[in-house]
């Protein structure tokens, strides 16, 4: 409403909108850090300003067909070319052991987790071999599940180096916890009896 | 807000204004690529142009992918506390923290009843969710229980569960 009265009120609605917008196709231009070809073809100025004319700012412009809220994890970078414009996406190398015995090796540590999970909570506790066994496979599978999350949420293409550090980091980490584990394992009473003990504390 | 929705309009109509300028402007353009090098660059600008992945806002919130998603939510909360205890235990003659079942279990035993019951409630909630919609997953990498109403309907069974059954174990357990 006071818009009407105060232009510059109007204007900073539209840029705070314009800053949040989320994702845009068109208006490229506009923001370079998305989109930074700013000399391709399509969005050559000459084009635009048949469209809308420069004149106006080019938030507001964007404003006026974007008000959506913008979430900036992992945001898209600029688009490249690998190769020429009709390469196909490469095919990876078939590998088992990187694609069907690893997805079947999850599976079974998933699976055999089923039974260890059960048994403390049918048997009260857990003799030291089969809670070791438990504490082994519950590292096992984090270990995958943290790779998993490594590979999905830092690309190699978009973030080596970091790819690399994590790659590592969480190998590592887990070599420290197993040694910590065995650490627990074999100077105190064991996984599963410490839970129990803190549980009914 | 009515005036701003006529700020809109109006640069709305302004946008839609002069079609046939504009279509001289592009033919002009394609014209002076006519070789097929200034071709192939228009192609690699089109392609350069391409529509990304909208966010996962833009998805209606479904059982088919929420619980999916806090799947793995819950496995990393689990996780990462199973690997802070571990690298913990390991270093704590270093540093002289008491990490042992029976520091921990006393140190547990003195907080309030309240306390006790909302902290085992925030480590069974995952565990218990994590746990049974973990049986949904390993049925579906065995092709079964995989149809769209199976999956919704193992859905609210296993909300129902893993709820009940963390609040049996922060409770009476």
């Amino acid at each position: 409403m006071a818009s009407i009265v105060r232009p510059a009120v109007l204007r900073q609605t539209c840029l705070a909108t314009a800053s949040k917008r989320t994702f845009s196709t068109k208006l490229s231009a506009s923001f370079p850090a998305i989109n930074k070809p700013a000399t391709s073809v399509l969005s050559r100025p000459a084009v635009r300003n048949a469209f809308v004319k420069d004149a106006l700012p080019s938030a507001v412009r964007v404003a006026a067909f974007h008000a959506s809220g913008r979430q900036a994890i992992l945001p898209p970078l600029p688009q490249v070319i690998d190769g020429t414009a009709n390469d196909a996406a490469p095919v990876p190398p078939p590998s088992p052991s990187h694609g069907s015995y690893h997805w079947t090796f999850e599976r079974l540590i998933s699976a055999g987790l089923i039974p260890l999970t059960i048994a403390p909570f049918a048997a009260g506790s857990l003799n030291p071999t089969t809670d070791a066994i438990l504490c082994a496979a519950i590292l096992i599978h984090s270990h995958i599940g943290f790779e998993s999350i490594v590979i999905d949420y830092i690309p190699t293409k978009r973030l080596p180096k970091t790819r690399v550090l994590f790659w590592w980091g969480l190998r590592l980490a887990t070599v420290v916890v197993g040694v910590g584990l065995y650490e627990f394992e074999t100077n105190d009473v064991g996984v599963t009896e410490a839970i129990k003990r803190i549980w009914h504390a | 807000m009515l005036a701003q929705r006529a700020t809109q309009q109006s640069l709305r109509r302004l946008a839609a204004s002069n079609p046939s300028m504009a279509s001289q402007m592009v033919f002009k353009s394609l014209a002076v690529g006519s070789s097929m090098q200034t071709r192939y660059e228009i192609l690699v600008a089109q392609r350069k142009n391409r529509p990304t992945s909208p966010h996962l806002t833009i998805y209606k919130p479904q059982m088919t992918w929420i619980p999916s998603a806090l799947n793995r939510v819950t496995g990393s909360v689990l996780s990462g506390g199973f690997y802070v205890f571990g690298a913990a235990y390991l270093v704590s003659p270093l540093f002289g923290w008491h990490l042992d079942s029976a520091s921990m279990a006393a140190a547990f035993g003195s907080l309030p009843v309240a306390a006790k019951v909302a902290a085992k409630f925030a480590v069974a909630l995952p565990f218990t969710f994590h746990s049974f919609n973990g049986l949904r997953h390993l049925s579906w990498d065995l092709g079964k229980t995989f149809s769209n109403q199976a999956v919704i309907r193992t859905g609210y069974v296993m909300l129902g569960v893993s709820t009940v059954s963390a609040f049996w174990l922060a409770l009476f357990a």
